[in-house]
């Protein structure tokens, strides 16, 4: 057996491990542990193999998860947890209501903004889905929507947090692909910013044709702009980012910012407010706790892949896939929508950080290789991007396709979540008024395919 | 198929850093008739750079390529060829001085402890400063600048009082953009590669504060136990791989000098007294390294005077 | 998680029991020092910041700092978080199990991980003892990287405790399924899982919330 085929084949046992339940992290880390110790001992015999392949994978989990750029994570979570007890969302949809409410389908326009605001403090797209169904739901029923709609657009406006940053996936991405985190989280925002615009269109193109979301009038400019001081913490957060990200000149000083950096900075912000909004020790306590649950959890996930991808190394697998879809004859385009159609299928199934660490390290060099290569000039590439640019391009795209799944069956997780907090809804409505922002979205990725600078500007200008 | 595979582990991509691997794999396999294959694996694929030595230590790869400042305590004794203002003229001596320190005895030991000896040098040239802003007229001008400058270098810009910052080698770019540091030490290559070239203004050209130390080790017992024509093959490859990276690296300068022309990066030269001002700087920083290494029971004193008495004749 | 009825299980597996509340505390406390280490790197940054920005006071060897330290949220949750069944997996097909296979495929799924992490201990603690013996050092300020590659197999073997726990908890579900599950995480169905996330969203207190 050469070591190309023992990849191959524990390949295919990673799939069935992880098909019948065993935890993703750690399905990986026995794949890529028994995948070595396979290699070694092939080489030097069993007893030897063995212990070489346990020392080899033994420096994995910590070599690989001691790494600065991967600490921006638990920022970015820490965020997230706190930003609730900021009181951030009843005064975001307060203020989008009072803005937006007066046009057909305002409240929904405005549940939109509000999601994205929202989705701007915290990477959690299903935490987002179930806070503003509980915020915005029963005011859009108040005012005359209809079930299936009020649902709906908080289900699908959730999805804009993994988008818009800060975002913990596309840290990951970043990490995974060894791309720049500041790029990734930069290269978010306009595709985010795009797909909620997207939903804002066909939210007022339905509202006027089925009218089920009448405007609301009667309110005042000052009562608008009485509305804005709340949102204040997320305009500091990202502006916190974008400025630290870029860097700025305060009177003299250079103020300037490592993701990490930054994300901490947004994270003291949000915890500031949090006190003054009347949070105490104890809650600070619990979104602590529960930040480090979600940070262990993703770390873990993290080296257990990158035993398995230390695995790959010695089998050479990576390489041979490469080759397979270069050699492919279609058009590389053609090629691209193939992978990102099997992405949409697979986040069906999984969630989006297992299956981005699950599929990366294999999928992620035949994409760049697709291309051209990590170091080609967009001249010279095959899908008229740079090396970097197409790595942006692609991580983002991924990113979408996991968030496109969480509104559909059969586990679309933010509609089961929306279907929860209202008994009243049941979930099959729920999906059915998700088909329009279904629809939505496949416009967004179409159109992200046909013009790739709506990813690939901001960040060049970095 | 080769009766002999040896696995090598290097991190980032093939570049004038790795051509004398490159070239003693092709050259092997040449002698041997494709008998003894050295197998490139690039990017870390093996083991992250830091770990190299440990996996040369359980045998996981036959070779590897290394840098001393990385984990000094990991080597100590090869951290003598990092200390800043040894006086290297040009990678010629680089090589020269690296090799006769691989022949102390200490050194055999200190690697020893890794079931590692030293194959061939990486030399790497000085590691000058690009930065931006108003260029220093003398050393004196990095009074209160964050720099980028890790290990000795580092030391002796704090020496100096300018302000170690830290920065991942590929943030670099974007801190000198933003001014969170305002220069970079790396060789000319990574210059290039991490682009500070485009943010900066000023290059340093003679202020040659010091390099890092990369050698390529081996496995001692996988080179032990090598049949004796492929161990033959392989030794006496080596001279020439370090001509063909010496060629190889010669044509980075070709890229380099036209670089800093485009750019309009001013080449600052420091007046001959305030090198040697520099240098008194220096002093304090080998007096602690001796006593280091004296605690570790190492002959840091007899390592510097070697290092001094090579570059000397 | 659900915390079912105790009472007949107590008189079954009494220490069974007690090795888990045990367990549960010394899990609880890494958690917690998790948690603190989270809150510390986040002063430390925004110091590292304003220091930097303000008064040309970079830390010193701030990403050496930061790196050693990030030990301690990587590791020491690790078992907490497989108590609470927080290590993402797929639940398609066992979600579909039922009885006594639903409890062998969990055994099995658990096993696994067990193997693993035996190895891991292994390995791990020879990283760790390479670096105390030989010697090894972070890149900029120096420091020992020793104290940091200990967490790993102390946070496994933790892990690795918790493993068996949940071993014979299943164990003693696949001898007799009419038991009551004891101390295992139990398998969600995707409309309890929403439940679940709405639970964490809103955290204990709702009125913080709504207000
Ligand atoms: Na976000
Ligand atoms: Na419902």
């Amino acid at each position: 057996m050469t070591p190309f085929e023992v990849g191959l084949i524990m390949t295919g046992v990673l799939l069935v491990l992880v098909l019948v339940g065993v935890r993703v992290a750690f399905a990986a880390a026995f794949v890529g542990l028994t995948g070595l110790i396979i290699i070694f001992s092939m080489r030097m015999g069993f007893e030897r193999g063995v212990i070489t392949a346990l020392k080899m994978a033994g420096t994995v989990p910590h070599s690989k998860s001691v790494t600065y750029s991967l600490s921006v994570l638990p920022t970015f979570i820490l965020i997230g947890f706190l930003a609730f007890y900021a009181g951030l969302t009843k005064q975001l949809f307060d203020a989008a209501k009072k803005w937006l409410g007066w046009m057909p389908g305002g409240m929904a326009v405005g549940t939109v903004f509000a999601t994205a605001g929202f989705a701007a403090v915290s990477g959690a797209s299903v935490a987002t889905a179930a806070v503003f169904a509980r915020v915005a739901i029963p005011e859009m029923l108040a005012v005359g929507y209809s079930k299936r709609l009020a649902a709906a657009v908080v289900a699908a406006g959730g999805t804009l947090a993994s988008l818009i940053p800060p975002s913990a996936i596309l840290v990951i991405y970043a990490i995974l692909v060894e791309q720049s985190v500041g790029k990734l989280l930069i290269a978010g925002f306009i595709p985010g910013l795009y797909s909620a615009l997207i939903y804002i269109l066909i939210i007022v193109g339905m509202a006027a044709w089925r009218g089920d979301a009448p405007a609301i009038k009667g309110f005042t400019w000052s009562d608008r702009f009485a509305s804005l001081p709340g949102t204040f913490p997320i305009f500091a957060v990202v502006a916190v980012i974008f400025v630290g990200l870029f860097g700025i000149d305060i009177g003299g000083y250079q103020f300037a910012a490592t993701p990490t950096e930054a994300g901490a900075l947004g994270a003291f912000v949000v915890l500031i407010t949090a006190f003054f909004k009347g949070m105490r020790g104890r809650q600070l306590g619990q979104a602590l706790h529960e930040t480090a649950k979600l940070t262990v959890m993703i770390f873990t996930l993290i080296w257990g892949v990158l035993v398995y991808v230390r695995f790959l190394g010695f089998a050479g697998l990576p390489d041979a896939f490469r080759d397979f879809i270069v050699s492919l004859p279609h058009d590389p385009m053609l090629t691209m929508i193939l992978i990102l159609a099997a992405y949409a299928v697979l986040g069906m199934f999984i969630d989006a950080i297992g299956m981005l660490v699950l599929t990366l390290p294999v999928v992620y060099p035949a994409v760049m290789a697709l291309n051209g290569g990590e170091a080609v000039s967009a001249a010279d590439s095959t899908l008229g991007m740079s090396g970097e640019a197409c790595s942006i391009w692609f991580g983002i795209l991924v990113v979408k396709m996991a968030e496109l799944c969480l509104i559909t069956p059969p586990i679309g997780l933010n509609c089961f979540v929306v279907a929860g907090v209202r008994p009243d809804i049941p979930v099959q409505e729920v999906f059915r008024g998700c088909i329009p922002f279904f629809v939505a979205d496949i416009i967004t990725i179409g159109g992200l395919l046909a013009f790739p600078s709506i990813i690939t500007w901001l960040p060049s200008m970095m | 198929a080769a009766d002999v595979t040896w696995n090598v582990s290097v991190w980032g991509k093939r570049r004038a850093f790795t051509e004398h691997i490159e070239y003693l794999a092709e050259k092997v396999a040449e002698k041997t008739g494709g008998k003894f294959e050295i197998k490139i694996a690039y990017g870390e694929a093996l083991s992250k750079s830091r770990e190299n030595l440990d996996g040369i230590s359980f045998g996981a790869f036959e070779m590897a390529q290394i840098c001393a400042s990385y984990h000094a305590d990991k080597n100590p004794t090869l951290t003598v060829l990092e200390l800043p203002f040894l006086g290297v003229e040009d990678l010629d001596a680089e090589v020269k001085v690296s090799e006769a320190v691989y022949q102390h005895p200490a050194v055999k030991k200190d690697l020893a402890r890794w079931n590692a000896q030293v194959l061939m040098p990486s030399p790497m040239p000085q590691y000058n400063f690009i930065g931006n802003g108003d260029a220093p007229k003398s050393p004196k001008d990095f009074e209160g600048m964050r720099v980028r400058a890790l290990g000795g270098i580092g030391n002796l810009m704090s020496a100096i009082g300018a302000v170690p910052t830290t920065v991942t080698a590929s943030e670099t770019y974007q801190a000198m953009e933003s001014g969170t540091v305002r220069a970079a030490s790396f060789a000319p290559h990574a210059h290039l590669a991490f682009k500070t070239v485009e943010v900066g203004t000023w290059w340093t050209a003679n202020m040659n504060p010091g390099t890092v130390q990369c050698p390529v080790v081996v496995n001692t017992d996988a080179y032990n136990a090598l049949p004796d024509d492929f161990r033959k093959a392989l030794d006496e490859t080596v001279p020439a791989a370090v001509d063909h990276y010496l060629a190889t690296y010669a044509k980075v300068y070709d890229k380099w000098w036209p670089e800093l022309e485009k750019r309009n990066i001013q080449q600052i030269k420091f007046s001959a007294e305030d090198l040697a001002a520099l240098r008194a700087k220096a002093a304090p920083i080998y007096d602690q390294w001796i006593k280091d290494m004296d605690a570790k029971g190492i002959p840091g004193q007899e390592l510097l005077d070697l290092v001094h008495s090579t570059l000397g004749n | 998680m659900m915390t079912p009825d105790r009472s007949d299980a107590t008189a079954e597996a009494p220490r069974y029991i007690m090795f888990d509340g045990v367990l549960a505390r010394i899990e609880n406390g890494f958690n917690l020092i998790a948690a603190a280490s989270i809150m510390i790197l986040m002063l430390l940054a925004v110091v590292q910041i304003f220091g930097r920005t303000f008064l040309n006071q970079p830390i010193p060897g701030f990403i050496d700092i930061t790196e050693q330290a990030m030990a301690v949220f990587t590791f020491m949750g690790i078992a907490y978080c497989q108590r609470v069944g927080g290590h993402i997996r797929m639940e398609i097909l066992l979600g579909k199990l039922k009885g006594r296979a639903l409890w062998i495929a969990e055994f099995f799924g658990v096993f696994i991980i067990f193997l693993v992490v035996c190895g891991l201990i292994y390995g791990s603690w020879f990283h760790f003892q390479r670096s105390w013996s030989i010697g090894d050092s972070t890149i900029d300020i120096g420091l020992p990287t020793w104290p940091s590659k200990l967490i790993v197999p102390v946070a496994l073997t933790l892990l690795a405790l918790r493993l068996l726990l949940q071993l014979y908890g299943y164990w003693r579900l696949i001898a007799d399924p009419s038991r009551t599950p004891l101390s295992v995480p139990l398998i969600m169905d995707v409309e309890e899982a929403a439940q679940h996330e709405i639970e964490e969203a809103f955290g204990e207190d709702d009125e913080e919330v709504s207000r």
